[in-house]
């Protein structure tokens, strides 16, 4: 093996790794490959070793493992990752908790098990909405704190993204939610706790995770405006969630931040208990049909995965994260 | 070789290596390498492999350093070499003696056994 295919083969292996790692110990990892191939030019299980050892420092700087990074590093890491889980639990919930809102407007049943649940699940969506707007204050408070502190430039980005995600999401949810199939419901509701105006913009923003897209002959008979609005409506999220992670994982947190986040994520964690809670009394409920049209379908199954898979992944990097400690050095 | 004085913040010099998780394995060959002296990585490659029989893949020769330097076990010193080398600090020191005073006593707990009980030595 010539020099020349070394370094190549050795560049190919390092991009396992995060540009931090690569950054540090780049070089001489290289050196140590290069000698590696000399001696041992084909070995199968030393790239399935430098890959696994990749991808676990990857999971590190990500927040999603123990790893060996400072500390402020680790913990803005994982306010991303929670940041990212949060969302993915308010969108599939919020998708959820609407369409279910829609069913109730329509179908009135005296079932106190959907009642049971729809109740879980609005105190759950309260509560967890509650946190999201006390991590947006938060937050807007320490972007603020490091303005004044001369520290805007690498925040700006993540802001505007932030920001424009936003925009678009206020805007076009407002418009789309006029058409809420709940509007024109029955206006004596059981429960009757449910503000129309959130079950629409739930509605109108969560209105890509449907069943429809597994269906394109009935997905093609949208409006061409609702159709466009579904296309462009995740993509502002992404822009929002991005743009909130980004400022999250680039601000310096003070130590009394990072407990407030603590404090933030417990309560988050309660509101998706049970949130979680009365998504399965409801599915449980549900199970004979007495929904009508908003029968439990697989598009409910999988959300039910996703909301699990986000309190399971925020539970682990809160358990492994340091979110008590300072920091920063 | 200069030995490093001042004592690095660490928990694993007070209780071995265990808070290295999978590490703790590769740790303690890295900290026994280290401790006759510094080594780069290819170097501390070949001695493990020397002394214990076990060659440690590149992945996990490097995720064990960087666990070690992360908990001021060890120090790369600068060096203009692109081959850095690593030495053992005080705290690596104290963190490897607690490791193999643990490790010895079981071994001696069991060639004691096997001595009454099997006949071996």
């Amino acid at each position: 093996m010539t020099a020349d295919t070394g370094q190549i083969r050795a560049s190919r292996l390092l991009l396992w790794y995060p540009r931090g790692w690569r950054a540090r110990y780049g070089d001489e990892f290289a050196e140590l490959l290069a000698a590696e191939f000399a001696e041992r030019p084909r070995y199968f299980r030393r790239s399935l070793d430098i890959a696994a050892s990749g991808l676990r420092a990857r999971l590190a700087a990500a927040g999603l493992n123990e790893h060996p990074l400072d500390r402020g590093a680790a913990a803005r890491a994982s306010l991303g990752v929670l940041a990212w889980c949060g969302a993915a639990f308010l969108l599939f919930g919020a998708a959820m908790w609407s369409q279910l809102a829609i069913g109730l407007q329509w179908h009135v049943e005296d079932h106190s098990g959907l009642n049971i649940a729809m109740a879980l699940m609005s105190a759950g969506l309260l509560a967890f909405g509650v946190v999201a707007v006390a991590a947006s204050c938060g937050l807007i408070r320490a972007t603020i704190g490091a303005v004044s502190r001369g520290e805007a430039r690498p925040l700006a980005r993540p802001a505007l993204t932030a920001l424009t995600g936003l925009v678009i999401l206020f805007v076009g949810g407002r418009h789309f939610a006029n058409a809420w199939p709940g509007t024109g419901g029955h206006l004596l509701w059981p429960i009757g706790h449910v503000p129309a105006w959130a079950a629409a913009f739930g509605w109108a923003t969560t209105m890509w995770i449907t069943s429809y897209v597994a269906h394109p002959g009935l997905l093609a008979a949208f409006p061409a405006t609702q159709l466009a609005w579904m296309a462009l409506s995740p993509a502002a999220i992404g822009l929002l969630v991005t743009g909130v992670a980004g400022l999250a994982s680039r601000i310096r947190h003070s130590a009394f931040a990072m407990r407030y986040a603590k404090w933030l994520f417990k309560t988050a964690v309660g509101g998706m208990i049970l949130f979680l809670a009365g998504s399965l009394r409801w599915m449980a409920s549900a199970g004979a049909g007495s929904l009508g049209g908003y029968h439990v379908g697989a598009i409910d199954f999988a959300g039910l995965t996703v909301l699990a898979l986000a309190l399971a992944v925020a539970s682990h990097v809160a358990r492994t994260a340091r979110l008590t400690g300072p920091a920063e050095r | 070789m200069e030995k490093p004085t001042s004592p690095a913040e660490s928990s694993a010099d007070t209780d071995g290596l265990e808070t290295l998780g999978r590490s703790s394995g590769p740790a303690s060959l890295i900290l026994s390498s280290l401790a006759d002296g510094a080594k780069h990585g290819y170097a501390l490659t070949k001695d493990i492999e020397s002394f214990a029989g076990v060659r440690l893949a590149p992945g996990t020769l490097y995720e064990a350093l960087s666990r070690l330097e992360a908990h001021g076990l060890i120090e790369a010193p600068e060096s203009s070499d692109r081959r850095r080398p690593y030495q053992l600090t005080a705290a690596g020191a104290a963190a490897l003696a607690t490791y193999l005073r643990a490790q010895r006593q079981i071994a001696d707990v069991g060639l004691n056994r096997l001595a009454s009980g099997w006949a071996m030595s």
